[in-house]
């Protein structure tokens, strides 16, 4: 299977493309903080960030400069067609194994 | 947003921009300070700012930063150190190297004179490091050193009191072995008719096995074990015996007997800090001890030299248990000694060379304070040669500011500059190292000469050496080239393309004028120590002495029959005169004895030769009153014959009336004076004439001095050595005329007026060159003035001079400078060490002065008249 999807790699996808126009670093970074109840450096981010884009999963441009952050301009992201194919792989594999799966997985006992 | 006065970090956010340089991470800056604000509202302004600093720490190590650098590396502007650009950097110095080859030549020698000197300090520094290094055991190796008290001066021996090994050995459990070493086995050594003088030392048994001295033949466990036993280096052994084997034979080794070779050693290496022919065991030398108690200080605890003590610990120990063991055994010792105290102290044998300065050390001396000077002159002679080299590049900043400001203007970064302006400075200093070492390999013979430890030196060169010296090459090109480098990095390219680089600024010419007179003051000293040492050399050996030194040949006796030998030499034609002393007067330093005066009881401490009846005829000395001893008379034992210094230290009137009055010798011998000699330099010049008297002791002769007259040395010389072959058998015949006794005794001076001519030759040779580099570059600038004004009329004396001035007038100012010092120096310093010491004329300083200025302005005017004739046609055209 080509293209595999880390964990964090597909949740950063899907942030973005749930982010739509407005996904950028601080944007990603807070709305998977909120999501997942967990504290993301923003290192790590932009390293996942960076990997997906070699991938070719994303793409980005830079955006106008914003007073807020000094001057300086925004990055933004956007799924590329890659990008959709590999969450679709994802899900589909998901999927399958869900339906596969011998042992029930409902949670109502 | 709110204005708020709080803001990130500025440390973090300069260490964020400096990491990532040209990458762009604009965005990932602007993530960093949007979620700082984002915090600011959730937390306190410190905590936001850790915060900001976590962030900035991860963004830096994360592959977003580490990726954009990468791609930013491709980026024309930022592959400032790539193989590609130094190799321009290379192709476009050397190109700018060869175009400028005078200025070029100027630079590589200067600097190559520079260094040379550092290379010997740089070989000398890489030898000592691996001094000691060869014992296998040198990590647990200590040697006892002492510090002694005697209530005048406190000094630091390597020696230890003689009985200071034994105690010990015999009560102290907490070393592994003791090795107690004694330096006066000194003899020369006889095998059939073979003599050799060796020298060596007496040490205990485990010598050879605490000390990786390793043995051809012989069992080391067993070699020093019988009291008569000796191990001798190959060296030696050859010198001994040739090709023959040496083990089993029986030397005999002068007053300390026979002994039995039991052991061949390597040859000791050089980078060792003992140094010896033979080794005996240490109880041949406790017998010697118990045999010749008068040779010996009776106070054993308080007699230091030549007594070492070497311990080997054991694998595990404890420095601090030795020491305080060492202190109670002082304390023990000297509690009872109002006049005498000391202590002992432990030293590892990696620090002893180099190392501290001690008195008495067993071998080649290597302080730390004389590797101190020596580096202190070679940072005297190599920073000129580096201030030269960034004085002229910078003062040719005009011919190179096009090249730089279009560099520049096309996107050349100011690193980039500099590092290319820092190979060009490494390029130079690489091709003055081959120079300087063709210097290097021509002084080193002469610089071994000068040394007094010369033979614990090898300063042979091997591959790590070579190394080393690339090193230093290379370094010396990063120190030279940073100004000038700096410099061209900064420039303006507006200014620098217009062809107005700001040369003109007021704190770099001064800084240049600066360097110049520095330069020449220096010179200066060096000239003026040459001239003055030179003349106290010359007036120290062309002293009158007091007595005639001419033709005179001093012959050791070396044991001899005094009457026997004047028999003999008498006979020859060659010879006038035979006479006899104790010591050779005016150069080395003589016995001394208590005098007392019988009338006025009064003590003096007094100098003493003895010599036999033709001693004062033939040297000529002359007896103001009184008479010579007679010839052979069993009287003369109890007649002195005195100088006149003698007369008035013990007030005993005229010189005439001094004659016939008694005076005690020692504690008990009575003497009569026969007569009084003139005074003479009976010593050293660097001592003061004091009383001194004659003895008539045929015993204590020890020199014949044969007064010569023949034309033929050399056939003289070979009468004498066959008459000397039928008195001594194969001793060998040692004579030297007293004139080059003198002489010799005075070398030390000789010694520094050749490091002071050869160290004054590299400053004054680099002041030249500095000098030389500047009115060349002065002149350049000027051509157009030159020519014009010589359109005007002005003659080509007029523009030579005005070109010159301002240079001869630095030198005045170096002048008037170093003159005062170096006056200051030797007047007050080196001069006062003599006692009969020359003073330092005007004239003295005008020849310096002479020297300096002849040689200074005729580098100017080599250039300035060069270019004061010039025709102005050629220079006025070229627009």
């Amino acid at each position: 299977m080509k293209g595999y999807l880390g964990e964090f790699e597909e949740l950063v996808l899907l942030t973005i493309a749930t982010l739509g126009k407005e996904a950028y670093g601080v944007s990603i970074k807070e709305d998977i903080e909120n999501r997942t109840d967990r504290s993301l450096s923003i290192g790590a981010l932009h390293s996942t960030i960076t990997r997906l884009e070699e991938k070719g999963f994303i793409k980005s441009w830079l955006g106008d400069p914003t007073q807020e952050r000094g001057g300086r301009r925004k990055r933004y992201f956007e799924l590329t067609h890659e990008g959709k194919v590999a969450l679709h792989n994802m899900k589909d594999l998901r999927d399958e194994l869900w339906k596969l799966s011998k042992t029930k997985l409902t949670l109502s006992r | 947003m709110n204005k708020k006065p709080i803001r990130p970090p500025r440390l973090a956010d300069r260490f964020f921009e400096w990491y990532c340089r040209h990458a762009s991470v604009e965005d990932l800056h602007g993530d960093l300070e949007e979620i700082f604000y984002h915090n600011l509202e959730k937390v306190s302004a410190n905590k936001a700012r850790w915060l900001y600093w976590k962030s900035v720490v991860s963004l830096v190590l994360s592959y977003a930063v580490k990726k954009r650098k990468k791609n930013s590396a491709y980026h024309h502007y930022a592959n400032a150190n790539s193989t590609a650009m130094l190799a321009n950097y290379f192709k476009v110095a050397s190109r700018s190297l060869l175009k400028q080859r005078f200025f070029t030549t100027i630079n590589v020698l200067g600097m190559a004179i520079g260094m040379s000197f550092s290379l010997l300090l740089i070989t000398m520094l890489s030898f000592l490091r691996h001094y000691d290094t060869f014992h296998a055991n040198r990590d647990r190796i200590y040697r006892i050193n002492t510090t002694a008290d005697d209530r005048v001066r406190i000094d630091e021996y390597a020696s230890t009191p003689l009985v200071l090994g034994e105690k010990i050995m015999n009560e102290y459990s907490g070393v592994e072995k003791v090795v107690r070493i004694n330096s006066l086995f000194a003899a020369d050594a006889s095998y059939e008719t073979q003599v050799v003088p060796l020298k060596g030392y007496f040490a205990d048994p485990s010598f050879l096995e605490v000390f990786t001295f390793p043995l051809v033949k012989g069992n080391k466990s067993a070699a020093l074990l019988k009291p008569n036993s000796v191990v001798i280096t190959e060296k030696a052994a050859y010198k001994m015996f040739g090709n023959e084997e040496a083990l089993g034979k029986v030397i005999t080794m002068g007053d300390y007997g026979d002994f039995e070779i039991t052991g061949i050693l390597k040859d000791i290496p050089k980078n060792s800090h003992m140094q010896f022919d033979v080794v005996s065991p240490y109880a041949a030398f406790a017998a010697y001890h118990s045999d010749h108690p008068d040779q010996f200080d009776s106070n054993a605890w308080q007699e230091v030299r030549n007594n070492y003590v070497y311990l080997l610990l054991p694998e595990q120990h404890n420095l601090a248990d030795i020491d305080q063991y060492l202190s109670t055994v002082a304390d023990d010792a000297y509690s009872k000694n109002e006049k005498f105290s000391a202590a002992f102290q432990l030293q590892s044998v990696n620090d002893i060379a180099p190392g501290k300065e001690l008195f008495n050390e067993i071998g080649p001396d290597w302080g730390y304070s004389s590797i101190l000077i020596f580096a202190f002159l070679t940072l005297l002679i190599l920073l000129p040669a580096c201030f030269n080299y960034a004085n002229i590049s910078i003062s040719r900043a005009l011919k190179r500011a096009k090249e730089i400001g279009l560099r520049k203007v096309v996107g050349g970064q100011g690193n980039q500059i500099f590092t290319q302006f820092i190979v060009e400075t490494v390029i130079i200093t690489l091709s003055s190292l081959i120079l300087a070492y063709g210097i290097f390999v021509l002084v080193r013979p002469e610089f071994l000469a000068m040394l007094v430890s010369a033979e614990g030196l090898d300063l042979s060169v091997d591959a790590v050496t070579i190394m080393y010296f690339m090193g230093f090459a290379i370094l010396v090109g990063f120190v030279a080239g940073a100004i000038p480098a700096l410099y061209f990095s900064r420039m303006n390219p507006i200014q620098a393309l217009k062809s107005k680089a700001p040369l003109k600024g007021v704190t770099r010419i001064s800084f240049r004028k600066v360097l110049i007179v520095g330069q020449f003051a220096l010179s200066m000293g060096f000239i003026m120590a040459v001239v003055i040492v030179l003349k106290q050399y010359h007036a120290s050996v062309n002293y009158d002495f007091g007595f005639n030194q001419e033709n005179i040949l001093d012959v050791e006796l070396q044991g001899v029959d005094p009457k026997l030998f004047r028999n003999e030499f008498s006979r020859l034609s060659s010879v006038e005169e035979v006479s006899m002393s104790s010591n050779i007067i005016g150069t080395q330093s003589t016995s001394k004895i208590w005098v007392k005066n019988i009338q006025p009881a009064d003590s003096i401490e007094v100098f003493y030769t003895a010599v036999d009846h033709k001693f004062i005829p033939n040297l000529n000395l002359e007896l103001v009153s009184g008479r010579n001893f007679g010839e052979d008379l069993p009287v003369n034992g109890k007649y002195i014959i005195i100088n006149e210094e003698f007369v008035k230290q013990f007030r005993l009137g005229a010189p005439l009336d001094a004659v016939n009055k008694s005076i005690q010798l020692g504690d008990s011998t009575e003497v009569i004076i026969a007569g009084v000699v003139k005074d003479f330099h009976y010593m050293h010049l660097r001592e003061p004439i004091k009383s001194f008297f004659f003895q008539y002791d045929l015993s204590q002769l020890h020199y014949a001095n044969l007064k010569v007259r023949s034309a033929d040395i050399l056939s003289t010389v070979m009468d004498m050595e066959a008459t000397w072959k039928t008195l001594a058998g194969e001793k060998k015949f040692t004579a030297k005329f007293f004139d080059d006794e003198i002489e010799e005794a005075y070398v030390v001076y000789f010694v520094m007026v050749k490091i002071c001519g050869f160290l004054g030759l590299l400053a004054i040779s680099i002041s030249c060159l500095g000098l030389l580099g500047m009115v060349v570059y002065t002149a350049e600038t000027k051509t157009k003035e030159i020519g014009i004004r010589k359109v005007m009329g002005a003659s080509s004396l007029q523009l030579a001079l005005m070109l010159s001035n301002g240079f001869i007038k630095l030198m005045l100012i170096a002048a008037m400078i170093a003159i005062p010092v170096t006056y200051f120096l030797f007047d007050k310093g080196f001069l006062n060490t003599s006692y009969y010491r020359i003073d330092i004329s005007v004239w003295d300083i005008l020849i310096s002065l002479a020297i300096m200025l002849l040689l200074g302005v005729s580098t100017i005017l080599s250039q300035t008249l060069r270019a004061a004739r010039s025709n102005p046609v050629d220079t006025l055209r070229y627009e």
